[in-house]
């Protein structure tokens, strides 16, 4: 009997273990999607609305989806503060924390780091063609990141679970 | 210690400073230079002059300083703190809120509001369109002068330009060169005259001020951050010109202020207010009358005798010396109250 509880307790957590890792693959893309959704938003805000930065951070934060809104609300609470900071290192400090918990890699902390470097110190046109090119990488990436899904989703899925059952069968 | 604490620890020292106002829009090092200034010296601080890869200069009531990097006032400009290219595009990124695309229309015209009514002038490279000038680049100098509001700077003043006969005021144009307290003066004007005179038993008028460049109400989200009086509507961000007008058509007011006429299309709509039974309270750069009547579109206002008194500003006595008062109708001194 425990050694049927003991089986069923590797299985399950070889299982979660591949789910986990399976989810990270599949969360990267919808994570990426709605990165460039924001980055559209906050394109027309500066150049439509011709909004403040801090004020176009956070109609982004309250529009976008939620997974990505902590970047920009952050990023927008920073500027707000009366440290009397750039918007590049708000930025930088929002993008630091929102990069542990996201499922973004190097590749895509890469684009967004050289968009903060840029952000609000130059003229309208100029601001657009920084986010338009970083919408373009992300896209890039996220076609990428979807290939990436595709390929190891069900393959962790799967694995996690055989895996366990291979072991069990080592064992016993 | 952040940037934010080193604002609030020193927050009680003075209160241009303490309002946040003027210290979070210098980069942190240039904050904490400026920071460690001895209180007299920042309590007469006018301007802070930063010039990309000169030293950093302080205008004082009395004359220029030199800042060094240990935050101690100098005479010698080698022992100045040199501003950097990192320190002028942080100063850059700080002034616009990080939202320089926002102030295309500041940047033409060649400065910024800051909020409480401060201003950066900025100059840089030109970029032209069409031979007119469409914004500015490669920025590399500013000079943030600090707004004052002083209380009772105005009441030597106020008898001279307050009609006793009818209860309003005389059409008025403060006269001065730049840095002579021509907006404090004048917002202090506005802020008596609005609220009342009880010493004059003067009971206030409703005023219409167009703040053209948010220096004299230093609005925030349109409401005024500065005190100019219970009975004033504030047009703010508004062209003179056009706020004139708006302001006579729907708020009905019985003086009009606005500050730094000087472009004919002002002139115009001042005329159409002085025909409507509405007194006017303006100002305009120049050091004397006959200065003031060598520029084409002001001379035929003068002319025209239709401003009452000229009140002409200087510094013989510091910032906001009223150097004489004129009669505009027989170009007579009509006595000067320092």
């Amino acid at each position: 009997m425990i050694k049927l509880l003991g089986a069923a307790m590797v299985v399950a957590s070889s299982g979660i273990g591949g789910m986990t890792m399976a989810g990270r693959y599949s969360r990267r893309p919808r994570e990426l999607k709605s990165l460039g959704y924001a980055l559209q938003m906050l394109e027309t805000e500066i150049s439509y609305g011709a909004n403040h930065m801090k004020v176009a951070l956070e109609q982004v934060a309250d529009r976008c989806d939620q997974a990505v809104a902590p970047l920009f609300g952050r990023a927008a609470a920073e500027l707000s503060s009366a440290a009397g900071i750039t918007a590049a290192a708000a930025w930088e400090n929002s993008l630091c924390a929102y990069y542990r918990e996201s499922a973004l890699n190097s590749q895509d902390l890469i684009i967004l780091r050289s968009l903060g470097s840029s952000l609000g110190i130059s003229d309208r046109a100029d601001q657009i063609k920084h986010l338009n090119l970083a919408m373009e990488q992300i896209k890039s990436e996220n076609a990428k990141a979807e290939d990436e899904a595709a390929r190891n989703v069900k393959l962790w899925n799967h694995l996690g679970f055989l895996g366990g059952l291979l072991i069990v069968l080592i064992l016993y | 210690m952040n940037g934010a604490d080193f604002i609030n620890c020193r927050a009680n020292r003075n209160s241009v400073w303490v309002g946040n106002e003027i210290l979070p829009v210098l980069p942190v090092n240039i904050r904490y230079m400026i920071s460690a200034l001895p209180g007299p010296i920042l309590d007469s601080v006018e301007e802070i002059r930063i010039r990309q890869g000169k030293p950093l200069v302080l205008g004082l009531s009395l004359g220029d300083i030199f800042v060094s990097q240990e935050g101690k006032p100098t005479r010698q400009a080698v022992e100045a703190y040199h501003v950097t290219a990192v320190d002028m595009e942080n100063l850059i990124d700080l002034i616009s809120g990080s939202s320089l695309y926002a102030l295309e229309e500041e940047l033409r015209t060649g400065f910024i509001t800051l909020p409480g009514g401060h201003r950066a002038g900025i100059t840089g490279r030109a970029v032209l369109d069409g031979g007119k000038v469409r914004t500015l680049k490669n920025l590399s100098c500013c000079n943030l002068r600090v707004s004052r509001e002083v209380a009772g700077a105005a009441s030597g003043l106020l008898p001279h330009i307050v009609n006793k006969r009818n209860g309003g005021i005389y059409h008025t144009i403060l006269v001065s060169p730049p840095r002579c307290g021509k907006t404090t003066i004048l917002r202090d004007i506005i802020r008596q005259i609005s609220s009342g005179v009880p010493d004059l038993l003067y009971p206030g008028l409703t005023v219409g001020l167009v703040d053209e460049r948010s220096e004299i109400a230093g609005c925030y989200k349109g409401v005024p951050q500065r005190d100019v009086g219970i009975r004033t509507d504030v047009l703010d961000g508004c062209p003179k010109a056009e706020g004139m007008m708006m302001l006579l058509r729907s708020m009905g007011p019985q003086v009009i202020a606005a500050d730094e006429i000087g472009r004919r299309e002002d002139v115009d709509a001042m005329e159409e207010v002085l025909n409507a039974g509405v007194k006017i309270l303006l100002t305009a750069h120049g050091s004397s009358l006959a200065e003031l009547a060598e520029r084409p579109v002001l001379s035929r206002l003068i002319r025209s005798k239709m401003i009452e008194r000229y009140v002409i500003l200087g510094r013989s006595r510091g910032a906001g010396t009223v150097e004489n008062i004129v009669d505009g109708k027989t170009f007579r001194a009509v006595g000067v109250r320092k």
